[in-house]
């Protein structure tokens, strides 16, 4: 069984230094195939809700005109305080976090 | 958050408005939480007054527990529904399934929160009711927000600011207006079994507070509409499985004829079908609004309910409050707006963290 949405964006995040929010998002809605405007605002919201509760960082941030529109796009990164909670919750190994 | 120091103007109003827009939805979840659990204070009255409910004298205090729990339980299962209803609508039912299934690190909090918002604050506030009145148990239930931020605070350390720990109070002090002065109607010292009352009023603010706290620790790695709908899930087998066969066992209290009394009178089941459709959505407001102004901040705004439990009661039985209701709606508001005129920059991350310094 595939891993939770949320889950799975803190996944992807934990195996790089950072990642920007469109790219993270495309690949949920390829992993889960997902297409359109609807999916694409509830994985933002998605991170969103991650950021406010400190297990995602905001390190920069730009606009960017994407289908014809302003768009703000932020550049993530996971806090210590994300890699201890994917601990917590079985997101990650102990090991990994001990590497 | 990054730092706004050099960043283009253009860029720092696109960054204004995405942190009010955020804020706002927040505050609006809360809102809606309090006005949908004003709400459902008439259905949920309403049905005391109904078979098979209505034969249970006054007096009955084990009976009238027992019926409290069949009409949990039957409403949780209602509320249940509902929600998968709303979770078909978002698209949502895939991740539910994704999420119960990790009970071990994940849904476990969801149970325990369940548990916390279930038989032990709903069962406590009816103690209140039942031992000491129920303004008595209304005015208890207003401190909930201090235990929920108390324990947001030491355990995950949200941030509660000074101006949103004022807004708190002031919200608190009106409802305490609001209900304050009945209490002393309310209160009886010759009554020898008013501790027990005294105990459920406890039990009701820190299960309430607890709910919240315990439920965002979940709710930090996954969906808030999912989350909710995990909580009733387990709320149902508490009582279902565990609860009502206990009772049917072990004591005389009739459970299988209040269930089959509950689902064969039309009125009843119509009572607690409003009712649960105001606490489905109550519930996946309030635990949205955690995700994004966090638990304390949730919590407190969803305690302008004493507010409008009042407007819908007196809407529907055309009895107008006493004066003093007037006091506690303008405290009551004014502390709403000084939580909301908190700058939404401080409310975009909710908890004193560092980032990581590096990828794994």
């Amino acid at each position: 069984m595939k891993l939770h949405q949320k889950g799975y964006l803190l996944v992807e995040l934990s195996k790089v230094a950072n990642l920007w929010d469109h790219h993270l998002i495309k690949m949920a809605l390829t992993e889960y195939g997902l297409v359109g405007d609807y999916w694409e605002n509830h994985l933002r919201v998605a991170l969103v809700e991650l950021a406010a509760a400190g297990l995602i960082t905001r390190i920069e941030e730009k606009l960017e005109t994407i289908r014809g529109k302003s768009t703000l796009l932020f550049r993530y990164q996971l806090s210590d305080f994300g890699r201890t909670r994917m601990v917590d919750t079985g997101l990650l190994s102990k090991e990994i976090i001990n590497e | 958050m990054s730092s706004n120091a050099a960043i283009s103007p253009m860029l720092a109003e696109a960054l204004h408005k995405h942190y009010t827009r955020n804020q706002r939805w927040g505050f609006m979840w809360a809102l809606w939480t309090a006005i949908l659990w004003g709400a459902w204070y008439v259905p949920g009255t309403a049905l005391w007054f109904e078979h098979p409910y209505v034969d249970i004298a006054a007096d009955q205090l084990s009976l009238r527990l027992a019926a409290t729990a069949v009409m949990t339980w039957i409403h949780a299962i209602t509320v249940f529904i509902f929600l998968l209803l709303w979770n078909a609508v978002l698209g949502k039912v895939k991740d539910y399934g994704r999420t119960v299934v990790r009970f071990r690190k994940i849904s476990k909090w969801y149970a325990l929160a369940s548990l916390c918002g279930g038989p032990m604050a709903i069962f406590g506030s009816y103690m209140a009711m039942g031992f000491v009145g129920p303004v008595f148990a209304a005015v208890t239930s207003l401190f909930y927000p201090v235990i929920g931020a108390v324990i947001a605070r030491l355990w995950y350390k949200e941030k509660i600011s000074q101006r949103a720990a004022i807004g708190m109070s002031i919200i608190i002090f009106g409802g305490m207006v609001i209900y304050g002065p009945g209490l002393f109607g309310e209160m009886d010292i010759s009554n020898n079994h008013a501790w027990l009352g005294y105990v459920g009023g406890i039990m009701s603010a820190i299960g309430w507070g607890t709910e919240g706290a315990v439920a965002a620790r979940a709710m930090d790695v996954s969906d808030p509409d999912v989350g909710i709908h995990c909580r009733f899930t387990f709320e149902i087998l508490f009582w279902g499985l565990i609860i009502l066969p206990f009772l049917g066992i072990f004591t005389d209290l009739p459970i299988q004829d209040l269930i089959i009394g509950t689902f064969t009178h039309g009125k009843a089941l119509l009572w607690i079908f409003l009712a649960a459709a105001c606490h489905a959505y109550c519930y996946t407001a309030w635990y949205k609004s955690f995700s994004l102004i966090g638990v304390g901040r949730g919590e407190a705004i969803g305690n302008l309910y004493a507010v409008f439990a009042l407007i819908f009661i007196a809407a529907f039985t055309l009895q107008l409050p006493q004066w003093y209701f007037m006091v506690g709606l303008i405290l009551t508001v004014l502390g709403s707006f000084v939580m909301f005129s908190e700058p939404a920059e401080s409310v975009a991350q909710l908890r004193d963290t560092e980032p990581a310094m590096e990828g794994v």
